[in-house]
């Protein structure tokens, strides 16, 4: 027993209602959304529904006050020290977009050096090198060992060539595997590196802490938190958030405008230009207060739970390879039928009504260099599992998977 | 391997396909028998050799990729392809759509309605996904063989 009751967790979902007869294990692609947060969106919409820092009515100061609302809850959650150390964007890639082109010359200049890892999503490395390419800044990339966690020591020897932003992922989409993230803030600032966490996968794992972490960004997005889509927080230290170009211009993020010259408001105005996803925020901040009914301690032990189980029935089906350790693991584990492309075994998955994800999943490089070392050339079929799942459904996984394997190998 | 080799060797897997398989698949009792059978369509049609995967000849889908060759034999206005895919399933239902238009007319080709024909053959659920598996850009890419007036 965990002290966990997922039966009343999973009655705050009323998709679980709607579709009674999916097994959903494409969490880490999105979560689904308790009842507290879809009616906190309507009630939005039906009640409030006005544009924000900007009308002269009443009404629009009341969205303007649930819309901050929404920025101090993230910020609270998160532990920033500052509310507006809290950026709403339309999620973790326009944040790190927005952090890769602010850096741009006002931090990185030509024939700099940046440090990326071999396991990062794609959000996470194309919108560096697309701007590296333009300003002539050199990417390095940390590998990764025979057990695909980051070579540590290979870490320390590439920060010895003092890349100006380190930026890595708190928890990897595809292994699931949970990165010593302290120790590596520790050591980029040590060497003198701004430091940049890719959240998506980790904020619902764990909340992080700002103030403890200490990094200079760290991003999510809000539809992996149980919150609505195009909604997602870009968290920067003051200081860096003050240094960041903004990548989008127009209202609101002005302070005067002239054709002459154009001065800009304040943080987080500055970075948040055009009407923001009001309710999007008001969502997210809906599922935080919600998740803070519960024991985030808790929640991890039943996951462990449900990885324990997985893991040991897995082991009970034959010609299964296992990409992700289960040691240091979120709750996402990536596998593969021996010698059968994952999009099969994830086509005979879906006909039993189980929901996973099959393909390189946004991380090429990973598998590049996975590919290497398993029956990943194709990718691999990724299970990952949420606070909602029930051990009968990692049964039925399990089952299900035992029946595509006896087809496919038939 | 030439393409010739590869055309002799696809037209009498399709026919055994079409003559057999496909009731076998309109009549399988329940899913696990379709896709058994599914699954051997795709080991009848011969493999491309990867030397004639041309990146020109690729079609993608979002999980698996699949490649089309294309021969018009102009004097007879015929219309013949090979294609091979790296995911067994999609195979399978690549090679059925084949199946449907290999030795078209090019007037016949234009007026093919994919849709259509795999809703008689109650497939036509595999083409709803069919943006992830490829399926539908297979369609486009056999479609757009017909020359444009
Ligand atoms: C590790 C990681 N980074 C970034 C992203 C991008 O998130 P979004 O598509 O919500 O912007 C994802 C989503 O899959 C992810 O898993």
């Amino acid at each position: 027993m965990t002290g966990f009751d997922v039966q009343q967790f999973r009655q705050h979902f009323a998709f679980f209602q709607q579709q009674p007869d999916w097994v959903y294990l494409d969490n880490a692609a999105t979560m689904h959304k308790p009842d507290a947060v879809i009616d906190a969106v309507s009630a939005f919409y039906q009640r409030h529904n006005s544009n924000v820092h900007r009308g002269a009515h009443r009404l629009s100061q009341q969205a303007t006050a649930q819309f901050e609302q929404a920025r101090a809850t993230v910020a609270g959650y998160i532990n920033a020290r500052n509310n507006h150390e809290v950026i709403f964007t339309s999620g973790a890639t326009a944040a790190l977009n927005q952090i890769a082109f602010g850096l741009m010359h006002t931090v990185l200049q030509p024939g700099d050096r940046i440090l990326l890892t071999q396991l990062e999503h794609h959000a996470n490395i194309v919108p560096w090198q697309l701007h590296c390419q333009r300003y002539g800044i050199i990417i390095d990339v940390v590998p990764l060992t025979a057990e695909h966690q980051l070579d540590m020591v290979a870490y320390q020897q590439l920060l010895q060539l003092k890349p100006k932003v380190v930026s890595f992922s708190h928890i990897s989409n595809v292994l699931g595997h949970i990165q010593p993230v302290a120790e590596m803030v520790r050591q980029a600032k040590a060497a003198g590196a701004i430091t940049v966490i890719d959240g998506a996968q980790g904020i619902v794992y764990q909340p992080a802490d700002m103030q403890q972490l200490d990094c200079d960004f760290y991003v999510f997005s809000g539809h992996k938190l149980y919150g609505p889509t195009g909604i997602g927080v870009l968290y920067g230290k003051s200081q860096w958030l003050e240094t960041l170009t903004p990548i989008f211009a127009g209202g609101e993020m002005i302070d005067s405008v002239s054709f002459i010259n154009t001065t800009f408001n304040k943080l987080p105005f500055r970075l948040e230009a055009g009407t923001p996803n009001i309710a999007g925020a008001i969502g997210l901040s809906a599922a935080i207060d919600w998740l803070q009914n519960y024991n985030i301690a808790q929640i991890i032990e039943h996951k462990l739970l449900l990885l324990k189980a997985f893991y040991s029935g897995l082991s009970a089906i034959k010609g299964i390879d296992i990409l992700s350790l289960p040691v240091h693991n979120a709750g996402i584990v990536a596998l593969n039928v021996d010698g059968q492309h994952p999009a099969d075994v994830a086509e005979l998955l879906n006909q039993q009504h189980i929901a996973v994800r099959a393909g390189q999943h946004c991380a090429m490089p990973l598998f590049s260099y996975l590919a290497q070392h398993n029956s990943a050339q194709h990718g691999a079929v990724r299970c990952s599992f949420a606070a909602y799942n029930t051990l009968d459904e990692v049964n039925r996984c399990l089952l299900a998977l035992e029946q595509a394997v006896e087809i496919l190998t038939a | 391997m030439t393409l010739e080799q590869l055309l002799a060797d696809t037209k009498p897997a399709l026919l055994e396909i079409q003559q057999r398989d496909l009731t076998d698949i309109k009549q399988a009792k329940d899913w696990q028998s379709k896709y058994r059978v599914l699954m051997q369509l795709g080991k009848k049609l011969p493999a491309i050799p990867e030397k004639m995967k041309q990146p020109e000849l690729l079609v993608k889908g979002c999980e698996s990729r699949a490649w089309l060759l294309h021969y018009h034999d102009k004097t007879a206005d015929r219309h013949y392809f090979v294609l091979d895919s790296e995911a067994r399933i999609v195979k399978g239902l690549m090679a059925i759509m084949l199946c449907l238009v290999n030795g078209m007319t090019t007037a016949e080709l234009c007026k093919f309605d994919l849709c259509h024909s795999f809703d008689q053959l109650n497939l036509k659920p595999y083409l709803s996904q069919s943006r992830g598996n490829g399926l539908t850009a297979m369609a486009e890419r056999i479609k757009a063989c017909c020359p444009a007036k």
